[in-house]
């Protein structure tokens, strides 16, 4: 795990992608796509530094499977809230 | 989606067997209301029936629970289940095939209310709620507040909103109600039957003046309802600020 | 039954070792047979450490002198004070919670007597407007300040030993728990003297939760407190569920857990997510109130909607949360009382694990009369319906329970069957409510004030049925046998004297004391029952005032078929609880000594740390055969941490008074932000007497914490034992990891309001409030830097390179506050644009949640300062589990604005 080069790959990742992500928005795609493909870019980030940098994958697997409880429950209130009023 | 396909079906199906409850609003509820009650008493009075004979029956000292051929709890055993599972089960279906039968049976009644009566004979109202009273907006325009008029045996849909906060408008003789939400409309609809005076209220707690916050529903004869109607004449000072209000 | 071969075991196991509660004849210790493994291995400090069986239950000389020195005793003031062990915290609980079961019940009394009559607005006995307030903090105290206090006063006390914990994982943050409720409730009594208390109902429906129509300041005041409220419950939250999923005894696997553990286990589960996004719902609350936020306003699109969404998303699983103590109660009782296990034990687990999934997932049948559309509502027509059916399943395993019993009617057995009649009741009128056009008409009326009552009252009875039934075990004497019948007789009595005539008058509106003439003699009948069941508490508050003092004194074990572990040891149980390790490695429970045997008698303080970090050589007698066993010591060397080397002192802490202190410095600081209105203080005396709370308390808060951190206090070890499903993850990482899953819902509570409001507004015609996204792209690589360096100074710590972990740290420092200032400067551009918090909705989303984030970037700030500090003097080179945590939670921070930056700069 001590492994500052292998750190400093992750890091550059997530650099290049949050950089990516905003020339999406300045491609001039279409809105949905654009949005997607956002929002794909901010996941991917989300489980690079949930991955590596909290070590979720080298932890037991039901710390990961908590915080997905969360996010499922939040998910749900979001989504089942915005549905019922379309 | 899954729930529409279901809907559909249960609603193809349900609407056209005479087993569910159509007719005014007050009537389906009623309906549904005694059914429910009278099984409901009926499950209340045998489960806890049931439950006051054994503890009488197993009462300490009823010389029943007999320790010899019974294997009793003792102090610091990792828990475990006492059997009895056939039974258990036995009962648990039954409650949900009693519970689900009767929720879904009031299903068909849901579709029907919420479909409504057909556009051609309704006449609509559109309801504003604010602190505290209720103001009745008609088709022409005609606005009044705290006297809602209506034609007896037809049906009318009611729009209701609010000016201010949250508010719940109900007949509760006619058995309507439905939320008055600012910024956004509900609708709802009943036809009564009888000509006479009702009281409408609101619901939700809205703030002092919330136990006051009523209005006065007049069901009248149909030619009478016409002739005052043509009365009002479709320009009233009120409806113009109503107007804002929608627009906002 | 599938129950069958454990019960043999049991039987076999019982009849060898003899462990009856009723058994006189004690196990000589050195009679049995002594294994010693002979294992000694690195830790050996030559003496071999010797650990016998001791009888359970157990004897008073079998403890070791547990006497703190630094520890007062249980009759000074000084003990409440500082206390953190469980026991205490669960009285301070049960008594505080019993004194806002009083008021809320005397608020109820002032409603039933307004409704003795109808009421024009000139007959009134209270005014509307304090009707209201009563109506609304009657609500509040009884759900929020007394009902899961009450029960969480149990499951402080019961629950670790139930588990065969010594205390719970955090006993600091136990006591901060209890110190943040009662404060929260002193807010709370506080608001009534600010103009007015909140007066819009417990369930604060949008708009009339916001100062256009609720104006007093009291009103907030009530919105923080409850807000202080949640903060107590999300401690509470991270701890239980920490002790609960790593402190269980040896063989105590989930599915063996007493009932009563299980139901709290799943309540604080429950509890941990719910209570995130009522946290969510209650900060945009305060903030629409005092800084002039526009989420809940007229002028927001859905803003009424909102609050539903928010508030039921909460409250349905609040109704399983306070009723679940209730039912794990009952179970506990039926067995005991009945002589009898629960039928169908794993179908009633099952059951109750079915509801606390489903509860997230109904909160919409609240709405059906809201402009929910109807695939919605026939989606949570169904799953309302599915979360009934499990309540079927538990009552009838409770009662086949009774058959074949030997049924004591004591008093709890009384209360509790009592409760079990009176929550079938509340269920079948319940089902009445779940038929969505019966619903459309029950809506606002007392029918579902009658069937709530039946279902929460309910399980208050079952409840205080628990307080009759644990009062031998916390106080050691046994309380008066008639005065508790006595007391149920009238109580059941005033209970359905007060709760059935409201079915018969449920045309009634709720919160209305003008009703139908008709209707009268139902409403009185039922004021009548409201002072026959308020009044039967004296009984009982007399019962066991007197018993606690003069009450015939009690063993172990009182009654005769109580199985679980509290009841195998003394009454009231000593501060750590048992006189050795408690396991369940037999099939039954047994105490193992700690105790290390050393020739010539002299016993060092062997404190559980001790047998921890001698685990290796550790050996013990086996009950009733001379098979050697090894204890899984090598097990428990592998698991210890470093963390209770940085102290000498092995022996568990117990007293600190810095969260009695935090308390204080939040109560000070939320009386201080009462005051504020659209982001400002109001002029004059009583608005510099706000500003001045608000800095006191600021500053007391954060000093206390401060000096929580830097206090020597050793929390209970890491033992060997069941830790599923978290391995062999310390507390601190466990906890870090389940306040995140609460932290995960506050934030998803606000991103759903931004979405919902959106979608409510037209999702594309919202324009982001930054028209440029630069400077939050700029923001999106200062955090991912400074995430970056906070992995660097975790390296750096295990590489034992002070520098580089002081240099990494103070660099994450720096790219936070330039995140900060960046941010700074951005909302400065905005504010001379015109836009501000109350501009339009847009604004507000974008202010607030961008402003809870920055909040959290704060608080990681100073919690890097304090690490800065702290490693400068060297510390973390050898335990570094304090970066790591911290390091959890930085991540977690730059996680969330990932989703932030693209959701309000750019999409």
């Amino acid at each position: 795990m001590v492994n500052t080069k292998f750190y400093t790959i992750i890091y550059v990742v997530l650099f290049v992608s949050a950089t990516i992500q905003v020339l999406v928005e300045f491609a001039g795609l279409e809105y949905w796509t654009a949005f997607g493909l956002i929002m794909v870019l901010s996941a991917a980030k989300a489980i690079l530094v949930a991955a590596y940098f909290q070590h979720l994958r080298w932890e037991p697997r039901s710390v990961t499977y908590l915080i997905g409880i969360g996010l499922a429950a939040a998910l749900a209130l979001t989504f089942a809230a915005s549905y019922s009023i379309l | 989606m899954f729930i529409v396909t279901v809907r559909d079906e249960l609603s193809a199906h349900v609407l056209q067997t005479g087993i569910v409850p159509r007719g005014t609003r007050a009537f389906v509820f009623e309906r549904i209301f005694e059914v429910f009650l009278v099984l409901g008493t009926l499950v209340g009075v045998v489960v806890i029936g049931y439950m006051l004979y054994n503890a009488y029956k197993y009462r300490v000292g009823s010389g029943r629970g007999s320790d010899l051929d019974v294997d009793r709890p003792v102090l610091g055993e990792l828990p475990t289940g006492g059997g009895g599972g056939k039974k258990l089960f036995t009962s648990f279906l039954l409650s949900t095939v009693v519970v689900v039968s009767l929720v879904s049976w009031t299903y068909g009644t849901l579709l029907f209310v919420e479909e409504g009566p057909q556009a051609e004979d309704t006449m609509e109202v559109r309801v504003e709620g604010y602190q505290f009273g209720w103001r009745f907006v008609y088709p022409n325009g005609y606005a009044e507040d705290g006297t809602l008029r209506v034609p007896q045996n037809q049906s009318v849909r009611l729009v209701v909103t609010s000016d201010d906060v949250f508010h719940n408008f109900g007949i509760p003789e006619l058995r309507v109600k439905t939320d008055a939400i600012p910024g956004t409309e509900t609708e709802t609809w009943f036809r009564a039957e009888e000509t006479g005076n009702y009281s409408a209220q609101c619901y939700e707690l809205c703030g002092s003046g919330h136990s006051f916050m009523r209005a006065t529903v007049v069901v009248m004869e149909p030619e009478e309802y016409e002739a005052w109607y043509e009365t009002t004449g479709g320009s009233n000072s009120t409806s113009n600020t109503t107007q804002e209000r929608v627009s906002l | 039954m599938t129950d069958e071969s454990p019960n043999d075991d049991r039987t076999e196991s019982r009849d060898e070792s003899d462990v009856r509660s009723d058994a006189t004849d004690r196990r000589p210790d050195g009679g049995t047979a002594v294994e010693s493994d002979g294992g000694t291995d690195v830790h050996s400090d030559g003496g071999t450490a010797v650990g016998t069986e001791l009888t359970v239950p157990a004897r008073k000389a079998d403890y070791e002198d547990d006497s703190d020195h630094d520890f007062p005793g249980m009759g000074t003031i000084r003990r409440w004070f500082v206390t953190t062990n469980h026991k205490d915290v669960g009285i301070l609980y049960i008594v505080t919670s019993l004194f806002f079961l009083v008021l809320g019940g005397v608020l109820a009394w002032l409603l039933r007597i307004q409704l003795w009559a109808p009421r024009t607005p000139t007959t009134t006995v209270l005014e509307p407007l304090a009707y209201n307030q009563a109506v609304s903090a009657h609500g509040l105290i009884m759900v929020f300040w007394f009902l899961s206090p009450f029960a969480f006063g149990f499951a402080n006390y019961i629950v670790p030993l139930q588990i065969g914990a010594k205390d719970l994982a955090f006993p600091r943050l136990n006591a901060l728990s209890y110190w943040l409720y009662l404060f929260s409730g002193i807010l709370f009594g506080v608001s009534f003297f600010q103009g007015g208390t909140f007066a819009g109902g417990w369930t604060m429906y949008a708009p009339l939760n916001v100062p256009t129509f609720t104006p007093d300041v009291g009103a907030s005041t009530a919105v923080l407190a409850l807000t202080l409220f949640v903060a107590s419950v999300t401690v509470s939250s991270v701890n239980f569920l920490t002790s609960m999923h790593k402190m269980r005894a040896e063989g105590l696997t989930l599915r063996r857990l007493p009932l009563f553990t299980w139901s709290i286990l799943l309540t604080v589960w429950m509890m941990l997510f719910a209570f995130a996004a009522l946290l969510a719902a209650l900060i945009i609350l305060s903030s629409d109130r005092l800084l002039g936020t526009t989420y809940f306003t007229l002028e927001s699109p859905a803003g009424s909607m909102l609050w539903a969404h928010l508030f039921w998303f909460f409250g349905h699983p609040e109704v399983y949360i306070v009723f679940f103590p209730a039912l794990g109660v009952m179970a506990e009782v039926f067995q005991t009382f009945t002589g009898r296990r629960i039928v169908g034990r794993k179908w009633f687990i099952a059951a109750m694990v079915l509801v606390a999934l489903q509860s997230f997932v109904v909160w919409m049948h609240h709405m059906f009369l809201t402009t929910i559309n109807l695939q919605i509502k026939t989606l949570f027509m169904i799953t309302t319906i599915g979360i009934s059916l499990p309540f079927d399943l538990m009552v009838f395993a409770l009662i086949y329970t009774m058959l074949k019993g030997k049924i004591q009617f004591k008093t709890p057995f009384l209360f509790v069957f009592g409760a079990l009649l009176l929550f079938i009741i509340g269920g079948i009128t319940g089902v009445f409510l779940g038929a969505i056009v019966l619903d459309y008409e029950f809506r606002g009326t007392y029918w579902v004030v009658a069937h709530f009552h039946y279902v929460m009252v309910g399980g208050v009875t079952a409840l205080v049925g628990g307080l009759y039934y644990w009062f031998p075990k916390i106080t050691g004497r046994m309380y008066d046998e008639f005065l508790g019948k006595l007391h149920f007789a009238i109580y059941f009595v005033g209970f359905n004297l007060l709760y059935f005539p409201l079915f018969v008058a449920w045309e009634t509106p709720r919160r209305v004391f003008d009703y139908a003439p008709a209707l009268i003699p139902w409403h009185q009948l039922a004021t009548i029952g409201a002072f026959v069941l308020g009044l039967s508490f004296t009984i009982m508050f007399y019962n066991l005032a007197k018993s606690a003092f003069s009450g015939e004194p009690v063993g172990d074990n009182p009654w005769e078929f109580a199985t679980t572990a509290e009841w195998a040891v003394p009454s009231p149980p000593p501060l750590e609880n048992f006189p050795g390790l408690p396991t369940y490695r037999d099939g039954s429970l047994a105490f193992r000594s700690e105790r290390r045997a050393i020739e010539g008698g002299t016993a060092t303080d062997g404190g559980s740390s001790e047998v921890r970090s001698d685990g290796g050589e550790q050996t013990d007698c086996l009950r009733d055969s001379s098979e050697v066993r090894s204890d899984g010591g090598v097990t428990a060397s592998a698991t210890a941490t470093p963390t209770d080397h940085d102290h000498d002192d092995h022996h568990a802490s117990h007293a600190s008074i810095w969260p009695f202190v935090v308390g204080v410095g939040t109560f000070l600081l939320f009386v201080g932000l009462s005051g504020m209105q659209d982001a400002a203080f109001p002029e004059g005396m009583m608005g510099s007497v706000y500003v001045s709370l608000t800095v006191l308390g600021s500053v007391v808060t954060l000093g206390s914490l401060v000096a929580m951190a830097l206090e020597p206090f050793t929390g209970p070890e890491l033992v060997d034992g069941e830790t599923w499903p978290f391995g062999d993850l310390e507390y601190g990482k466990v906890g870090m990891w389940i306040f995140l899953a609460s932290d995960v819902v506050l934030f998803g509570g606000f991103i759903g309001a931004y979405v919902f409001t959106r979608v409510a507004f037209g999702w594309t015609a919202w324009e982001p409030i930054p028209s440029n996204p630069i400077p939050g792209l700029m923001n999106t690589y200062l955090l991912l830097t400074s995430s970056f360096t906070v992995v660097l100074a975790l390296v750096a710590a295990e590489k034992k390179n002070k520098w580089g972990l002081v240099a990494s740290l103070t660099t994450t420092f720096v790219l936070g506050v330039g995140f900060l200032v960046n941010k700074g400067i951005e909302w400065d551009h905005l504010f001379h644009e015109g836009l501000w918090l109350s501009s339009n909705i847009r604004a507000s989303t974008f202010f607030l949640t961008t402003g809870l984030h920055a909040a959290h970037v704060i608080v990681g700030l100073i919690v890097t300062l304090y690490l800065i500090a702290r490693a400068m003097r060297g510390a973390y080179l050898e335990d570094n589990s304090s970066v790591e945590y911290f390091g959890l939670y930085w991540h977690f921070v730059d996680i969330v604005w990932l989703f932030l930056f693209p959701l309000f700069y750019i999409l």
